[in-house]
């Protein structure tokens, strides 16, 4: 009797209205596994719809999200401190759900500079690139232009961190500035930079385009390094958990089919198709294939074991944030890592039957002392 | 239309001073139209800085008193960068964007943002939403050295405390009797006392 479905005396059939759930990125690599669960329709399996949207800009998606024009977030994980403590104006508090990806950032270097260091094999050592500073400092040469993505990102902080491991005072010795990633390979190729730390794939892009040479990955910096996080607006979380847990269950699935190496191919079709029309498909998989300029990465960009949110890593950069001055006094480190909150995942994963991912090593020492 | 009126006291008179506004905006036509716009109610635009290599010495140079930028321009990470990374002087911002609701205007400047202009808004509004956001952003920041100060008052006397109870054990003093020695001895030395109470601890540690 179909027409039993349609009867008011029936409303518990009738499927509640289900609102969009907006999540924001920034068109590169490590945004595949909310791609993918788009493509694959794991959203869909998990009864959500999703609308995804490309972000022009990290203070864009920020806004968007703290305003209430985004209900989740591709986000660099220091900007949830950032935004936990009101940094650049903007204070709101989002709800870390998973992690989305470690690794896969390089540091590229102009072909000149690359040139001036000699040969070298990556990972290039932060004490050959301090003597090449200072060899340059002594010549009484201008000082080098490196680029970062965000003021609060992790390229920043562990750039910084390797800088000073060389012997270097980042805010002295360089020049620090910020350049939107789709930007970096032709600033390099202008010579506006010198170099870039920045995700996939604009590493390779600029590898392939002849105009720099990979010489690190933030890998090689820390290994296994926790990268951008799915947050999620806090009000969001507060009047819809289920949906929370459903759409961090579809990113975790998504990391999973990630870690196949039979899917990768196609996962940088779906990232060429989505984020990277103009690309090769040959820089987009290099990042899923673990490799930069044709050697393999020591610690490569990985989905799987990145997806529960850890506290005691993200302290890490906290620590940074204040190592560098960025982090007014009078924040305590529990309001500033408030953000990171494991229960969504948990939930997530029971659903998924997804067991708790291996414990990563430990960050580095808060400060390397230069050998 | 704007949907700025709440906190707006629309009956506020602008002031005649030319406001020297730097516009940040890729797309070349919408910025004609803002520039118009904020030339029509006696805004002065320094310089429209789209799409170019060198923002951050664009910005310095050009000596812009608030800076005009769409919420969507590929620039701004780069402008957020100024103050951040620079320790440029931060200056107020004032986004504009195509659309947004009502509500999310509301969360804006609850979370902090200057103003928040919707394009089509009427040219005549566009200069008192600035000078707001100027004011906003001046209260903001006074109020942000207010609290540093209060800190450091507080950091200064903690510091006194622990150089007084040196001074207790040392001399096997009195509170009150400990204070005055660090104040004749500060008064001796023509220092602050904070000063040499740092000297005294800084003597303790050694």
């Amino acid at each position: 009797m179909p027409l039993d479905t349609e009867a008011p005396s029936r409303p518990t059939l009738r499927r509640p209205v289900l609102r969009t759930l907006r999540i924001g990125f920034v068109p590169l690599t490590d945004a595949a596994p909310l791609l993918v669960a788009q493509e694959l329709g794991l959203f869909d399996s998990v009864g959500l719809r999703v609308a995804l949207s490309a972000e022009s800009s990290w203070a864009a998606l920020r806004d968007k999200l703290a305003f209430g024009a985004l209900d989740a977030a591709h986000l660099l994980g220091p900007m949830a401190i950032a935004l936990a403590a009101g940094l650049a104006g903007v204070k709101a508090q989002v709800v870390v759900a998973a992690g989305l990806g470690a690794n896969g950032n390089t540091v590229t270097l102009s072909n000149s500079l690359a040139e001036e260091l000699g040969r070298f094999t990556p990972p290039l050592s932060a004490a050959a690139f301090g003597a090449l500073v200072r060899r340059r400092a002594q010549a009484g040469r201008r000082p080098l232009t490196i680029a970062v993505v965000f003021p609060y990102s992790s390229h920043n902080y562990l750039l910084r961190h390797w800088l000073a491991a060389g012997g270097l005072d980042p805010d002295r010795d360089l020049r620090l500035t910020v350049v939107p990633p789709p930007m970096v390979a032709q600033r390099l190729a202008e010579g506006v930079i010198d170099g870039f730390c920045a995700g996939e794939p604009w590493g390779s892009q600029a590898a392939a385009l002849g105009v720099g040479r990979i010489a690190l990955s933030t890998g090689d910096i820390w290994p296994n390094h926790p990268e951008k996080v799915l947050a999620f607006a806090a009000d969001y979380v507060a009047r819809d958990p289920d949906s929370a847990t459903a759409g961090t269950a579809a990113v975790i699935a998504a990391a999973r089919w990630l870690e196949e190496p039979a899917n990768l191919a196609e996962a940088a079709a779906i990232l060429r198709r989505r984020a990277f029309p103009r690309l090769e498909r040959g820089v987009i998989a290099a990042a899923f294939e673990g490799m930069a300029e044709g050697l393999p990465l020591a610690a490569p960009l990985s989905f799987r074991n990145a997806t529960l949110p850890r506290r005691e890593q993200a302290a890490w950069f906290l620590r940074q944030m204040r190592r560098w001055g960025h982090l007014p006094a009078g924040i305590s480190d529990s309001a500033a890592l408030a953000p990171w909150r494991q229960d969504i995942w948990r939930a997530a994963a029971t659903r998924l039957r997804e067991p708790e991912p291996p414990a990563p090593p430990p960050p580095p020492a808060d400060r390397l002392e230069h050998a | 239309m704007i949907h700025a009126s709440a906190w707006m006291d629309p009956s506020r008179k602008t002031q005649e001073t030319q406001l020297r506004v730097l516009l940040v905006d890729s797309d070349p036509d919408r910025a004609a139209a803002v520039e118009a716009g904020l030339t029509a109610t006696g805004c002065t635009v320094v310089a429209i800085a789209a799409g170019t290599k060198e923002l951050t010495r664009h910005v310095r140079d050009s000596g812009a008193e608030v800076i005009v930028c769409g919420l969507d321009d590929p620039s701004r990470d780069e402008l957020e960068s100024m103050s951040a990374l620079h320790r440029d002087e931060p200056r107020p911002v004032v986004l504009f964007a195509e659309k947004a609701e009502p509500e999310q205007i509301e969360a804006a400047l609850a979370a902090g943002v200057s103003a928040y202009v919707v394009e089509g808004m009427a040219p005549q509004r566009v200069r008192p939403v600035i000078e707001v956001a100027i004011r906003r952003f001046r209260a903001h920041q006074a109020l942000r050295e207010e609290l540093a100060e209060a800190r450091q008052g507080l950091e200064e006397r903690k510091l006194v405390d622990r150089a007084k109870a040196v001074l207790m054990q040392r001399h096997r003093l009195s509170e009150p009797e400990a204070y005055r020695k660090l104040r004749r001895m500060a008064m001796d030395r023509g220092l602050k006392v904070v000063a040499v109470a740092a000297s005294i601890l800084g003597s303790q540690d050694a």
